[in-house]
């Protein structure tokens, strides 16, 4: 009668102690990372600051199935600068405050993926890298030639950022920051939510051993188009707020090196880290813009260098390594 | 009561000549100050320096902008209206989202009254919206695109160097004129070889000519066989070429090696810089004809500039770096002329205004689209044995004038520009 209890007390207070010892940390963390996003723009100017969260949620969402899904996509550009045309085009003739726009974008970038998505999850590993490059250099090339819609090279100019005439917010980057912010939180938690999901167990699940995963009775192929699509959508919601921020879409956000710098920043944040995407952003975006003043002339050398020593040095991304070190610091103590 | 007088006399004398003093010497003594947004002139340089426009401008137009800035300097002395001018500069890396940052924060951040250069057409038009909106001057020099003076056209900028519609119409018109009257065209098929083509029919048809064929080739591309061998089928006097680059330099080498200009079908290239010529070789390129916006060994004016140039640089400036040097001297002349940088009276200075310099040849500032137009020049490669000294490669064959080089107004206007509003 008396043991009873107090196993049961002793399970609490481990229970407890468990709850305690990781819950404080986990808010803590959000804490200064709500923080870090809400005085962004007065540590960095504020158009890199838009920038860089841009860049975040889209690395987040190639995390999503890089990190999560196990597919490594080369040809994501197609969903960040396919939404940023569609964005551009909505706003300049349309009108509709930037946020509709970026929801148009998104649902774009979204009903891209079905196809392609379908297509290439057939494939995988390399074969699957290749094959959404080609489809994204294929978007590359229409856009291209579509001079009409797109203005071909020339970009698509003069995108308006409508906000219900709120001037501050359209014309000064600093509050449009603001405007921006919580359109990429709400990706980044919804990319969270997706993860923590049973869904996003069977996505794992799927990665892990896709044999198995078939053999419990799931359609794999279904998950990772489904997966895929959710990530285009937030690639293509990034790529919408990033084209509404610089007041035009490019032929380069459609461009290889726009997949290929997303992959560099997911692989420096640190893969299946879904967070590592935001110090990953961050270091490239400030690196990139730092370099472009410093009147040194092989940009390239010095991000491929830092490429080659995070991985080399921190397989596992900044964020994945300094999760390592401290869980081996906490089975220490 | 005599005493009192001229001590009143003299009280209001001095109290006059004080007033003269004041009245004399307060504008003055300002004007270094006060009419100087935020104390000084600061002059952005953007454009690319680790890439494929290095050479043909990169770093080197910032030498060529500081030269200005000494120029000002030492023409003025103590009457200088710019007291303090400063010269920063970027890298684009010829990404438009790097510009368009880039450019925001030269004129918002380091108070920058007017940006130069800004080579490919995306980034061109980036900055040129934020020159708009930040209401700062902007002198775009290294894009070929028309949009600047097209649609895209605003009050704060100009237009400086060349643009498609002056590199076609110099070649295409005057080789048409000259007896090359049936031409092949080869465009990379983009928006740039687009416009030159179209430019380019334009032209030749206007001088009699005929285009027999006009044949698309992906971009980039390194194999041009196929596209030459179909060129040369129709039997053309000329080949166009309108390929830049890279892709010119393979272009050109394989109508080399095809042994199409012994068969007497003569090449035009849409646009050449005499960095291209340098970094190929002089004996691939012999023979072509193309439109220079400026040749350093021209005349005396020219080559005396040139000079200064290679001491400071150690190499010859492409028409790029001369524009560079002549956008920043007509800045700063303007400041002086207006005894302000505010962008408006800066503006309103140059607009119509007509110029004579070192770039500049009857030059103005059109007021109608802020297109800068000047004489240019058809230019044919020289032979390597005629080829004198290092950089020795262009032959000028006619001088185009202003008047005739560029696209006329009421072009620009049905083009979309419309600077009053």
């Amino acid at each position: 009668m008396t043991s009873a209890p107090t196993t049961i007390t002793s399970v609490a207070a481990a229970a407890n102690h468990l709850a305690s010892r990781r819950s404080p940390l986990r808010w803590v963390l959000l804490a200064v990372g709500l923080l870090a996003a809400l005085s962004l723009p007065w540590l960095v100017y504020p158009p890199l600051a838009m920038d860089i969260a841009a860049w975040a949620l889209f690395a987040i969402a190639l995390d999503l199935l890089l990190g999560f899904t196990g597919l490594l996509s080369f040809g994501h550009a197609a969903f960040w600068g396919g939404s940023a045309y569609v964005t551009g085009l909505v706003a300049i003739n349309v009108g509709v405050p930037f946020p509709v726009a970026i929801l148009v974008g998104a649902l774009f970038a979204m009903l891209l993926a079905v196809p392609i998505g379908f297509l290439s999850v057939r494939s995988s590993g390399i074969y699957f890298a290749m094959v959404t490059l080609a489809f994204a250099q294929m978007l590359y090339f229409f856009a291209n030639q579509w001079r009409d819609v797109t203005g071909g090279e020339n970009g698509l100019q003069g995108i308006p950022r409508n906000f219900f005439g709120i001037e501050l917010i359209e014309t000064d980057p600093f509050y449009f920051y603001y405007a921006g912010l919580p359109i990429v939180l709400l990706g980044m938690w919804a990319a969270w939510r997706i993860i923590h999901s049973p869904f996003g167990k069977v996505l794992v699940a799927i990665r892990d051993n896709p044999a198995r995963a078939s053999a419990l009775g799931y359609d794999v192929q279904r998950y990772k188009v489904m997966a895929f699509v959710m990530s285009a959508g937030l690639a293509g919601t990034a790529g919408g707020l990033f084209s509404i921020s610089h007041g035009f879409a490019s032929l380069q956000e459609l461009n290889w090196t726009t997949s290929g710098k997303v992959v560099l920043i997911t692989v420096l944040g640190g893969i299946g880290t879904l967070w590592g995407g935001t110090i990953g952003a961050a270091l490239v975006v400030m690196l990139e813009d730092w370099l472009a003043t410093s009147g040194f002339e092989g940009i390239g050398i010095i991000t491929g260098t830092v490429f080659v020593i995070v991985v080399l040095a921190f397989r596992r991304g900044i964020w994945g390594t300094v999760r390592d070190l401290k869980a081996r610091f906490r089975s220490r103590t | 009561m005599r005493h009192k007088t001229t001590t009143a006399a003299a009280a209001a004398l001095s109290g006059a000549l004080l007033l003269a003093a004041c009245g004399q010497a307060g504008p003055t003594a300002q004007t270094g100050e006060d009419e100087l947004t935020d104390g000084k002139v600061v002059l952005g340089v953007l454009n690319d320096q680790s890439g494929v426009y290095k050479d043909l401008s990169g770093p080197n137009s910032v030498e060529a902008v500081k030269m200005a800035v000494e120029d000002y300097k030492a023409e003025y002395g103590d009457d200088a209206v710019a007291t303090e001018i400063e010269v920063i500069t970027a890298d684009h890396q010829n990404k438009p989202e790097v510009a368009n940052t880039k450019a925001q924060e030269m004129y918002d951040r380091n108070k920058a009254d007017a940006i130069f250069d800004v080579p490919a057409s995306s980034a061109a038009l980036a900055v040129a919206t934020q020159a708009k909106e930040n209401k700062k001057l902007y002198f775009n020099i290294g894009a070929a695109t028309t949009e600047l003076t097209g649609a895209q056209c605003n009050k704060y900028t100009f237009h400086y160097a060349y643009d498609t519609y002056m590199l076609a119409n110099g070649t295409g018109k005057t080789v048409t004129e000259q007896g090359g009257t049936n031409w092949s065209i080869i465009y990379p098929d983009y928006a740039f070889g687009q416009d030159m083509t179209k430019s380019f029919t334009t032209a030749i048809e206007g001088s009699g000519g005929a285009v027999v064929e006009a044949i698309p080739t992906p971009f980039p591309n390194d194999n041009f066989a196929t596209f030459l061998t179909k060129a040369a089928a129709s039997n053309p006097d000329v080949i166009g070429s309108m390929q830049a680059g890279g892709d010119l330099i393979n272009f050109v080498k394989q109508y080399n090696e095809a042994g199409l200009r012994d068969q007497g079908i003569e090449l035009a290239v849409g646009l050449m810089f005499i960095t291209d010529i340098n970094s190929l070789g002089v004996d691939q390129f012999a023979g072509t004809t193309f439109t220079e916006a400026w040749y350093w060994n021209y005349d005396d004016e020219n080559r005396e500039w040139a000079d200064r140039f290679m001491e400071i640089t150690g190499t010859r400036p492409s028409f790029a770096h001369a524009a560079n040097y002549s956008a920043a001297k007509q800045y700063l002349d303007a400041v002086q002329r207006a005894g302000t940088d505010d962008a408006d009276a800066i503006v309103s200075e140059l607009q119509g205004y007509k110029v004579n310099d070192v770039f500049l040849r009857n030059g103005e500032f059109r007021a109608e689209d802020n297109r800068v137009v000047h004489d240019a020049y058809l230019a044919k490669v020289k032979d390597e044995a005629s080829v004198s000294e290092d950089w020795d490669y262009e032959e000028i064959l006619a001088t185009i004038d202003a008047s005739e080089a560029f696209r006329p107004v009421e072009d620009s206007i049905a083009a979309g520009c419309n600077l009053g509003s």
